[in-house]
């Protein structure tokens, strides 16, 4: 499979008031053509930094220690911001959390959609009212031609975050990157947003990256999952491998966080005890390990490496090392997996 | 929108009433005397029956009131002795509006320029060298820097004359040789004022999720801060250039008075010196009439340069 995007042990901190706040401790990923990745974790894990780093919009106090980022083989933090200005927009595409706020308040919003068109394609005024009344109606805003000349505040949360999708479709764009593209929305809105990503997902053959810090969603839109904590990536696999075979802590306790429909009154959903680490300084062994029941001495003083599962399941978790002991995952978690795949089978067969 | 003007309109009125009646009686408290003092009491009595002075107060009010809505705003009684005092403010505007236009045509673009590149430079040089000429020009009152400023171009480097050219109306460039001390000393504040806004509008607009999504959608740095961080910060302002507008003819009483420039903001203080009752009241009500109409006109232009209150009130569609 083709490789749109990777990203390779990049780290980044900022520079805050308190010191330097070490944001992104060695994330790798990667993403390939077609695909959709989610990436999940509590906020504050570094999600939005991440995206941040891959369109080069970090604020000024960000500083990018080490990386690379590639896409389709192209050096993206080598190049100018002039030449990365053609990738914006016309390569990569960004959904952001705020509709409400990630839209001028001031502009039109049909002027909104076309300024690139006419600015950068230098397509004439016509054509490009043309295309944006066309993408209005394709992201599903009724009475586009007369919406057009609307401003955001006469729009409803939904529909803003279409015009944002409006927005990031524009040029054309191959890869999508939705950072929790619908945190801010009402639930009864958040499906059809869901929907409407997926569909243009399929119609366009967009590559995606999907930042959520719900696994809940994740399960009918991803490929794939990397699970995220403390600035560095600590599982990765297909979503059958994260939903059905989790192996780090984190993610068992994601999953068991997360309510399902089949959740009843009586049924207890986990909390992950503690919170996130202080970024200012991280800890020096496993950043999960303080809210880790399973913790073990090395936990404290070493970070895991990468243990490979299989080819598409990777999970940094001392657990996974030959010499640790045989810890299982909680047993109303494996309980509810066995439910699901019974379900699942049920479906198939 | 007209009867919300209407209602703004009679709100003036009521205000502009009770500032009327309010000095019409707190003139009287201040010290001094019509007639000077050590008048013969003859001179006295005639003055006062002149104008009305030997009637009770609340008598002199209604008088004054009647007089004042039919728009006879009364004579002055010292400072111009019998002329209308309508006559004397309106002879008076047209040298502080000459002032105030070169000192606004210095202050708008010089404020604004600073602003906005504070703004793009958030703490570098460039920053800290505005803030500090702000925080100098905001501590130091117009009548030090007035003062200092005479003292060294006027006196000790005799670059400018001391007073004004004002012999005739028309305009040459030694009488603008002479207008540069008042006008830097009227433009100071002014520039420091238009700079603090637009420095904090347009960072808050820089570091804004629209700025973001305008860069993530390929508008480059410029572009964005041209069509959309400006355009956002620019709004407020009016908060602040307006008002600047109307103080045109207002004028200064301090930079006026240190200059000798016989403007409205003299004569505000020389009226109320020789306790000019009539006078003095037509001052103030002219300065009310002028920061009231301000007050409606920046909320009126919020309401022409900003779609969310021009349409709003407008409901959000599904
Ligand atoms: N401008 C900034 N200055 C300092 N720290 C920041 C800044 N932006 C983000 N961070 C820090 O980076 C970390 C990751 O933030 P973010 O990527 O926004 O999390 P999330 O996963 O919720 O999107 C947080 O600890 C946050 O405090
Ligand atoms: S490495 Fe240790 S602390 Fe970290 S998740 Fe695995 S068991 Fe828990
Ligand atoms: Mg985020």
């Amino acid at each position: 499979m083709e490789r749109i995007l990777e990203v390779k042990d990049l780290h980044i901190h900022f520079n805050a008031f308190a010191g330097a706040v070490k944001a992104i401790r060695g994330v790798s990923f990667h993403l390939n053509k077609g695909e959709t990745l989610a990436i999940v974790g509590e906020s504050g894990s570094g999600k939005s930094v991440t995206t941040k780093a891959v369109t080069r919009i970090l604020p000024d106090n960000a500083v990018i220690d080490n990386g690379e980022i590639t896409y389709k083989g192209m050096d993206l933090l080598a190049m100018t911001e002039k030449e990365f200005n053609n990738i914006r927009g016309n390569e990569i595409g960004l959904i952001f959390q705020d509709p409400l706020s990630a839209l001028d308040p001031v502009m039109k919003i049909g002027k909104q959609i076309t300024e690139t068109l006419i600015l950068k394609q230098k397509m004439p005024k016509k054509e490009a009212e043309a295309r944006a009344l066309e993408l209005m109606k394709a992201v599903g805003i009724p009475n586009a031609e007369q919406r057009f000349h609307e401003y955001p505040f006469q729009f409803s949360g939904g529909m803003r975050q279409r015009i944002v999708i409006a927005i990031a479709l524009a040029s054309n764009p191959q890869l999508l990157i939705c950072d929790e593209p619908t945190t801010a929305l009402d639930v009864t809105i958040q499906s059809q947003i869901l929907e409407l990503i997926k569909k243009i997902q399929k119609e366009r053959n967009l590559s995606v990256i999907f930042i959520t810090h719900d696994l809940g969603v994740v399960a009918n839109m991803a490929d794939r999952v990397d699970v995220m904590y403390a600035g560095k990536i600590v599982e990765e696999g297909t979503v059958e491998d994260i939903f059905y075979d989790p192996k780090h802590p984190y993610t068992w306790s994601l999953l068991a966080s997360m309510p399902n429909l089949d959740t009843k009154g009586g049924d207890e959903l986990m909390v992950i005890p503690g919170t996130p680490p202080n970024m200012l300084y991280p800890p020096k062994g496993d950043a999960f390990a303080p809210r880790n029941h399973y913790a073990m001495k090395i936990d404290f003083d070493r970070e895991p490496p990468m243990f490979k599962v299989s080819d598409t399941h990777y999970a940094a978790t001392w657990l996974l090392h030959p010499d640790a002991p045989k810890v299982e995952m909680p047993a109303h978690l494996k309980h509810r997996i066995e439910l699901q795949l019974k379900e699942a089978e049920k479906y198939n067969g | 929108m007209l009867k919300y003007i209407l209602k703004r309109v009679a709100a003036m009125a009521l205000t502009l009433f009770i500032i009327l009646s309010l000095s019409f009686f707190a003139i009287r408290l201040i010290p001094g005397d019509i007639a000077g003092q050590g008048a013969a009491p003859e001179l006295k009595a005639a003055l006062e029956a002149r104008y009305h002075l030997d009637k009770p107060l609340l008598e002199q009010y209604v008088i004054f009131l009647k007089n004042f809505l039919s728009f006879d705003f009364g004579e002055s009684i010292n400072l111009y002795p019998r002329r209308p005092v309508f006559q004397i403010i309106r002879d008076k505007i047209p040298t502080t509006l000459q002032l105030n236009i070169f000192s606004l045509a210095l202050t708008i673009p010089i404020g604004l320029a600073c602003g906005i590149a504070a703004a793009l430079k958030k703490n570098t040089w460039v920053d800290y060298a505005i803030s500090a000429m702000v925080v100098f020009n905001v501590s130091i009152p117009s009548f030090v820097f007035a003062t200092v400023m005479q003292y060294i171009f006027c006196y000790k480097l005799e670059w400018f004359p001391f007073l004004l050219e004002l012999e005739d109306s028309s305009f040459s460039l030694s009488k603008f040789w002479s207008m540069i001390l008042p006008i830097l000393a009227l433009s100071f504040g002014g520039i420091s004022t238009i700079t603090r806004y637009m420095r904090a509008e347009l960072f808050e607009a820089l570091n804004s999720e629209y700025m973001l999504l305008s860069k993530s959608k390929g508008l480059s740095k410029l572009q964005s801060t041209l069509r959309h961080a400006l355009r956002n910060s620019f709004i407020p302002l009016c908060n602040v250039i307006i008002p600047m507008f109307m103080n045109l003819l207002g004028g200064s009483m301090v930079v006026e008075n240190i200059f000798g420039i016989p403007g409205i903001g003299s004569l505000t203080s020389a009226s109320i010196q020789t306790s000019d009752y009539y006078l003095t009241i037509a001052v103030l009500f002219f300065y009310s009439c002028i920061s009231l109409t301000s007050m409606l006109l920046v909320d009126l232009s919020y309401g022409i340069v900003d779609p969310r209150i021009r349409i709003g009130g407008g409901k959000v569609r599904e």
